[in-house]
Order: structure tokens, then sequence, then C-alpha cells
């Protein structure tokens, strides 16, 4: 069968009952227990009310489906070498797809789609989340015919071929990095603190809860806690509770991390990196260096002196595979295997090039919106409202100092390097991070000031990479102004490939 | 092989994307954005009022609540029309460039080599204004996705047009 895709087509016309069923499918998911009530508890009216709403509903419904099938076609511009679709009753939406930027067509059946005998079609290009092109209705010889015509000029399913040889034959090669036991449990000793406190606050919680749900208060004998209490001082017993959360916060640390990296090993086949992990199941996935978009090193004062680092590296999001694959953790390696890595991703050591700095400003800001603002309401609170909340001043002041502190080193690490390939974001005030991205890997650039901050000649830079965002607030903006157009100029004079 | 040069660029005396004069959307578009504001006050009003009539508790606070809607009203419009003002776009030979914001101006670039696909979209309102908004989608996700909005639908078209001749030549 030989069908012309150069004219608008319709999807199959059992099309309008796909689209009625799966709206009458979202309809009654969302309903059924106002249905299934007004069904038990119903008098003869409210029933026959029920019904007329219901015929309304269906009415409505065929004819909203019918309208939108009738509305909704798609075609192959051979001239422009574009697909596209015309979707919308009301309001109206053309899309244009450029043939050679299609990386994906899926053909799919869900349940209603299987009973009718038709298939759905996706149509996908690289970055945003939704699917760009979705078809309905259409049979199935119509949507390969389709599919093939789609993706004739570039063998773009290919690719995924390609990457499952290369994880078979990598396994005979010699690793390129091995991270031992000892970096491991140095990781596990310095990092995630916050992360663990979570979980061990949850589990406390919930054990608690339980307990508590089971009448079973008696088993924590609450006398026998305030004798010990009452027995020392209030410090002390402090002073032990904290470590021995931070024991059991170091023993979790130290047990996951050595669960999820144990034997961490990465290595080189033909330009990609193949790393693998994992104790209990071992996990193994491949690296490309041009799909790689930013790069963060992250640091803590410990580390820098135990010599060891993280490494997170996000890839170009694409589509299914998103968030599992997109993040890529290299734990504990030193500062010399972190350079060799480095330049296998970017083919050369990135250089901090010129520095900026942010404005005094940003620290004041965040000094008040921090540390002002909560005081001011909580002592407002004290004085008018509640007095005893003010008992527990001494923690309020405990809670200024450190978050001044936080924010004063979150103040002096905050900057940006710029060089001449590269940009790096060094952030963070106990983790200090260092994000690296390539300049031709930047899809698009926002700078934004305020009206205020026109005359401060301050203002904040985006740079939109397919692997996320990275923001750079009050630097100066003119010299911001003057790399946009740097760079401006070398992702447009150059073509390169960016993922 | 005597023709190739390669010069060291000046930075700055780079074209300069803060300096380009940009285009201001299309008066109508001013239209559509009062249509559309103005039927929300009109089903706003209609809430309220009958709240007021009917709802015998709120006889009393009739003059605060009929105040503040209407300095509510005053505001929503003059919100929208310093957005409305404050959108400004322009094409150039190798990227687009949007203004909006009202507090703070945002300015975003997008080079069409990065642009993956466009659409035209042109909502019930604006089909009576004759206008268009076109959605450019590049690969770095919804951040860095663009609407222009207010855009008479031929220059809509034939800046669509435009656009995927630009992608096009990338080849």
């Amino acid at each position: 069968m030989e069908v012309n895709f150069n004219q608008p087509q319709r999807q199959s016309a059992i099309g309008v009952l796909v689209i009625f069923l799966e709206m009458i499918f979202v309809l009654v998911k969302n309903i059924w227990p106002i249905i299934v009530i007004t069904l038990l508890k119903a008098e003869d009216k409210s029933v026959w009310i029920g019904l007329l709403i219901a015929l309304a509903i269906m009415v409505y419904f065929g004819v909203y489906s019918f309208l939108k099938y009738r509305n909704f076609t798609f075609y192959i511009d051979a001239d422009n070498d574009e697909f596209v679709i015309n979707d919308g009753i009301i309001n109206k939406t053309k899309t244009a797809i450029q043939l050679h930027k299609i990386q994906q067509v899926n053909i799919k059946q869900n349940f209603i789609q299987r009973l009718i005998g038709v298939y759905a079609m996706d149509v996908d290009t690289a970055g945003s989340d939704q699917k760009e092109g979705n078809i309905k209705a259409i049979s199935h010889t119509l949507a390969l015919a389709l599919k093939s015509k789609l993706l004739e000029n570039e063998g773009k399913a290919v690719i995924d071929q390609a990457e499952a040889e290369v994880a078979q034959a990598v396994q005979t090669t010699a690793p390129f990095l091995k991270i031992n036991l000892v970096s491991l449990l140095k990781i596990g000793f310095t990092s995630n603190y916050v992360k663990s406190i979570g979980l061990i606050l949850t589990f406390f919680f919930t054990i608690y809860e339980n307990l508590h749900q089971a009448g079973a208060e008696d088993l924590v004998d609450t006398d026998r806690i305030k004798g010990l209490v009452d027995g020392y001082s209030l410090l002390y017993t402090m002073l032990v509770f904290v470590l021995m959360m931070f024991t059991v916060i170091f023993v979790i640390n130290v047990v996951r991390t050595l669960i999820k990296f144990f034997d961490y090993t990465v290595t080189k086949q033909k330009g990609s990196l193949m790393l693998t992990y994992g104790l209990i199941s071992t996990q193994s996935t491949i690296l490309k260096p041009e799909k790689v978009q930013i790069v963060k090193v992250s640091e803590n004062y410990f580390q820098r002196k135990l010599n060891v680092l993280e490494i997170k590296i996000r890839q170009a999001i694409s589509n299914e595979k998103k968030d599992s694959k997109s993040l890529i953790e290299i734990p504990g390696c030193n500062a010399a295997e972190r350079d060799e890595i480095l330049k296998l991703l970017f083919h050369e050591l990135p250089q901090k090039g010129e520095m900026m700095l942010p404005n005094f400003r940003r620290l004041i800001f965040s000094v008040f919106l921090i540390i002002i603002l909560p005081l001011t309401a909580y002592f407002t609170l004290g004085k008018f409202v509640s007095p005893e909340v003010l008992e527990y001043q001494t923690g309020a002041w405990i809670y200024a100092l450190l978050m001044a502190t936080l924010l004063f080193f979150g103040y002096r690490n905050y900057r940006l390097f710029v060089a001449d390939k590269h940009i790096i974001k060094q952030s963070g005030a106990w983790d200090v991070d260092q994000e690296i991205i390539q300049i031709d890997k930047i899809q698009a650039i926002t700078t934004s000031q305020l009206f205020w901050h026109k005359s401060l000649n301050i203002g904040s830079l985006t740079m939109h990479t397919a692997g996320g965002n990275i923001t750079f607030h009050l630097g100066q903006f003119d010299q911001i102004n003057e790399y946009v157009n740097r760079w401006l100029y070398e992702i447009e004079t150059s073509n390169s490939n960016w993922m | 092989m005597t023709d190739f040069t390669n010069e060291k660029i000046d930075t700055t005396q780079l074209p300069r994307y803060e300096a380009v004069p940009l285009t201001a959307l299309h008066p109508n578009y001013w239209k559509e954005l009062l249509v559309a504001r103005g039927l929300l006050v009109l089903v706003l009003t209609i809430a309220l009022v009958s709240a007021l009539i009917f709802i015998e508790e709120f006889i009393d606070y009739r003059w605060i609540a009929a105040t503040g809607f209407i300095v509510f009203v005053v505001l929503l419009f003059l919100i929208t029309n310093i957005t409305y003002k404050k959108k400004a776009y322009a094409f150039r030979t190798h990227d687009v460039i949007f203004r909006s914001g009202i507090i703070a101006t945002n300015t975003m670039v997008i080079p069409y080599n990065r642009v993956q696909h466009v659409a035209l979209h042109e909502g019930w309102i604006a089909r009576f204004f004759g206008l268009a908004k076109i959605e450019i989608f590049t690969a770095g996700g919804m951040s860095s996705d663009l609407e222009i909005p207010g855009i008479a639908k031929e220059e809509a078209e034939n800046i669509k047009q435009l656009l995927m001749g630009k992608i096009q030549k990338q080849l």
C-alpha cells in the first residue's frame, strides 16, 4: 500500500472512537467515587438526573472527539523536509518538526487502542519534556510506513543498537579508573549528612508512630528516661545524643556508599566511558563524552584534606530514560583522577578563566530573607502573641549564627569563571560545587535585571543546556552582556555537535 | 589556501544583543489581552455581585468588597498593560531575541542552530484579531523554550518559514 504522506492526512476514522473512549476513561477514573455513591444512595429521581447528565456529557464528548478528529491532520512537507501537525478546535496549533531533528518515532498501543485495533505514534525530538507529535489512532501498516518515511534520511534508530554492542564488547579492556575501598570509605564519612539525617528522622518517626498506634508506649519507660536526664546535666545528655546521632549517620552513610558504589570501575571504549558499580546488584552505564552537558565537581573541607571528591555528570535529557540515566555519579576520586576524567569528557582540562564575583547585595538580600525576616517574625510572635515561645531564644540565636556563617561562606565561594571554551560556576557553603559547561553546549541564554538594579549595573545570567540550567546572580551586567555577545558569536559561527 | 585568514577577533566589536532595537507586539494584542481579562473580570463580577446580593451576612461589607474589587481590577489592567508594553522581540540573522518581565527585565536569546522545532498557535480570541503566537522549542527543556505572542498571522507564518529555513541550513 503506497500512501502519499505529502497530503494532509487524518487519523484512522475509528480514531474518533479512541479519542471518545479515552475521554470517558479519564473522566470515570477521576469521578468514579461520585458515581458509585449516587448509584448506592440514589432515589429514582436522582438516577434520572444522573442519567441525563451522563447523556449530555456523552453527547458533548462525542461532538468534541469528532471535531478533534476532523481538525487533526498531519503530513510531510517535502519542500521543506518537515513533518507538520495541525491540531485544535478553537485554539489551533500548527507544529512543524524538521525531519532531521526527529530522534525517535515510537509506535505503541494502550488498552483502548488494542481493543479497537489501532496504534498510537509518538514523534520525539531532543529536549523538551512533552511529546511533540502524538497521533492517537493509525493502522499498523500506515504507522510503519510513516515511521520509515520520517526516519528515512537519517539512521537514528541504529544508534541505540550501536550503544548496546559497545556495552557487550567492553568487558575485555583494562579499567581506566578503579575506585578503591579507602576512597569510598572517605566519601561515606564526609558526604550526604543532610540526606542521612532526613532518613534517620523518618525512620524514628515511623517507629514512634507505629508504637504509638499499637498502644505500646509502656515499652518506652518515660519515667526511667526522665530519671536519667535528671541524673546528669541537660548539656551532657544533649552531647551524648548528638554524638550518638553522628555515629549513626556515619555508619549509615558508609554502608550506603559501600553498597551503592562498591567496586566502581571506569573503562574506556571507543571514545565512550563504561561505568560499572554496586555490591548487591551491579549497575553499568555508558557515558558518551559528546552527550555530557554539565559536570559538577563537589568537595567539602574534610574531603579536601583527605584528597577525595565527587563528580556528577548530567547528560542530555533524552525522553524515556530521563532521570535514571541522565545523572551519573563518580564518587571518591582524587584530584589527579578528576583531571583525567575531565580531560576525557572535555578533550582538554577546563581552565578557570576570568573570574566574576557577585555584588555584595546578594549577601545582604539572603541575610534579610533567611535570618532577619524569620527572627523578626519570631520575636514579634513572642512579644505580642504567646510569650512562651521566647523560652527557646537560644535556639533562635544559634539558628541565626549558623545561617549567617553558611550564607557568608556561600557568598564567598560564589563565583563564575569564564574561559575560552568553558564556563565554571562555583557555589556552596560547605560542599563547594564547581559546575562546568562547554560554551558550545549552550542552547539559549537569558539575562535578567531588576529595574532598580539598572543604575547599579548588576544583573543575572542563565545558561540553558540540554542537561539543565546554570544561573549566576547579581554579576556586573556590562561584563555579562559582553560574555553573552561573545558566546552567541561562538555558538552561531560554529556548527558543533552539542549531543 | 592563500585566501585563508585567521585574525584574532576583537570581542568589543561583536554585534551587541542588548543594543538591538526590538519590535513591539502588534497593537491588536493589547485588544486581545483586554478581551481575555475583560471576560475574566466579567465572570468575577457576576460571582461577587450575586454573592453580595444573595448572602445576607455579606450585606455589611458591600462597600468594602466593591472598593476592593475595583482596586483589584484597576491593578489587573495596569499590570496587563505593563506586561504588554514590556514584551518585544527581534529576529537577527543568527538568533531570536525576546524581552519580557515587569519587575525584572528578562532577555532571552536563542541561536537558530539550537532550535529543535517551531509551532504556530492561534487562540480563539487571537483569531478574532488576526494574531498568532510563535512557539520556539530548543533541546534545553521547558525553561529555554520561547513563546512570542501578538504577531499578525501572516507575519507569523513568514517568521515560521524563516525559522524553518534557518534550521535547515545548519545541515
